[in-house]
């Protein structure tokens, strides 16, 4: 067996463009799930027990079932449920951005539980309402908290992007079968992506490292 | 002892409250007079704190009435956003904001919720950290104060609301004996200058020295209230000559105060 790295130097610019989309796709997913997830976590703090209900069963679904099957049903369901349409990489990034909220839903909620009830009683001792207590007080304090928990989400939703390869999002995974088909080159193209996905994972994974020792609770 | 002006702006009613089996409060009634400062003694558990949270509604009650400068504070159709907003409150273990700066834990209040321009809720700040002795703090996170330093920016930060009454729930029980001092003298001024005062307290000397009425609780009630010279002094009930026998009150600080 020879390796002839030429289907990878001629591919170069595929591949790379695999990669961008790839990076592209974890930012657009994190932007929206971020919100999507403070939504969801207010949604599970209100008052009214089926705001409540939806949101925990939403959080409770997500979390507990395989995000590739998540995506194969936005792609597939999702569209004869609603009549809905949308672009490969809409529908990939919808089906991340449910999943990564449900995960941040949960991150957020244990981050503003850990913030003690005497912070709420000061602020609402001041004249605060519910709402300005947990804006002003309660949910600044809890992110700060939860910033090493959603690092860790970060890295690992950069790399379950690759699972919307199966719908044919064209990120580095996709692409990269793609080629690994077209060619039968499949160590070279393989090799290739790992080492894609490393050169960008890793950075991002010491990243994460120096968010957890730098906002490591010392209470 | 300054003479007391009897009108009141607290009144509790038999007020009770409460936790599953325990009677926290067991039919509470006492006024505070305006520019009184009362304070609340008594052994842990026996309902002074508890009774402290429901003059601003931060513990609910099951029973009586809770007026403050006329508002019923229970009511439900009482904005109590409004009833706290006049009522400073300082906790035990302080509660500052720990993502703030002292001066921005105190600007907070009169920022977000009086809706002051930045620049006059910081100079209201300012003010306010001067007067408890933390000028030069005021850039400083609370983690970086000693205890004492907290209470007191706590202190400011009840303050700058520019409250009719303080609350205090065992302001200094959480602090090392050498800082308990500057955050009593801080209180001793606010006391001096008029200010209403309602605090919980196990500081004996304090009481003795500043309050005009001291009230003892026991088991939810109060047993006994009157000027601290009668309640030191002479207390009438058997439990509260326990109560300072037990913390080692000889009676002899009244006189050296």
């Amino acid at each position: 067996m020879k390796f002839d790295w030429s289907v990878i130097a001629d591919n170069w610019p595929l591949l790379l463009q695999g990669a961008g989309v790839t990076v592209m796709l974890t930012f657009a997913t994190m932007a929206l799930a971020l919100p999507g997830g403070m939504v969801l976590t207010l949604m599970r703090m209100s008052r009214l027990a089926p705001v409540r209900a939806f949101a925990t069963g939403f959080v409770e679904f997500f979390r507990t079932t395989p995000i590739i099957l998540q995506v194969y049903w936005v792609f597939y369901v999702l569209p004869v449920l609603i009549d809905f349409r949308a672009s490969a990489f809409a529908t990939g990034l919808i089906a991340l951005t449910l999943n990564v909220s449900a995960f941040n839903s949960e991150t957020f909620r244990s981050g503003i539980n850990s913030i003690r009830a005497g912070q709420r009683n000061a602020a609402l001792a001041l004249g605060m309402s519910e709402w300005q207590a947990l804006r002003i007080v309660i949910i600044p304090q809890a992110i700060h908290r939860v910033l090493p928990a959603l690092a860790s989400t970060w890295v690992s939703l950069f790399k379950d992007t690759s699972l919307v390869s199966v719908i044919a999002v064209a990120e580095l995974s996709y692409v990269g079968l793609q080629l690994r088909s077209q060619t039968y080159r499949v160590l070279e193209v393989l090799t290739a992506m790992a080492a894609l996905y490393w050169l960008m994972g890793y950075p991002q994974a010491k990243l994460a490292d120096w968010v957890h020792r730098k906002f490591k609770v010392s209470e | 002892m300054t003479s007391v002006p009897a009108t009141p702006i607290v009144e509790l009613v038999d007020v009770s409250k409460r936790y599953g089996a325990v009677q926290a409060l067991n039919g509470v009634s006492l006024n505070v007079n305006r520019g009184e400062v009362l304070c609340l003694i008594g052994p842990s558990g026996s309902g002074k704190s508890t009774l402290l949270r429901t003059i601003n509604a931060l513990d609910s009650i099951d029973g009586g009435t809770v007026t403050f400068d006329g508002l019923d504070v229970h009511g439900p159709r009482t904005d109590i956003r409004k009833v706290r907003q006049r009522m400073g409150m300082v906790f035990q273990s302080f509660e500052l904001f720990p993502h703030m700066t002292a001066r921005a834990n105190v600007s907070v209040g009169p920022h977000k919720i009086l809706k002051l321009s930045l620049q006059e809720a910081n100079d209201r700040a300012d003010e306010l950290l001067a007067k408890v002795g933390l000028a030069d703090k005021a850039d400083v996170h609370p983690a970086q104060l000693s205890g004492g330093q907290q209470q007191r920016v706590a202190i400011a930060r009840a303050l700058a609301m520019h409250p009719d009454m303080m609350l205090f729930d065992e302001p200094t029980s959480a602090l090392d004996p050498e800082t308990i001092g500057e955050v009593l003298s801080v209180m001793k001024q606010l006391a001096d200058e008029g200010m209403t005062m309602v605090v919980v307290t196990h500081e004996m000397t304090f009481a003795a020295r500043v309050a005009h009425r001291v009230a003892v609780f026991d088991k939810g009630r109060i047993i006994e209230i009157g000027s601290p010279h009668q309640v030191f002094e002479a207390p009438t009930v058997a439990r509260t000559r326990d109560f300072l026998r037990h913390l080692g009150w000889d009676g002899s600080s009244t006189r050296s105060a």
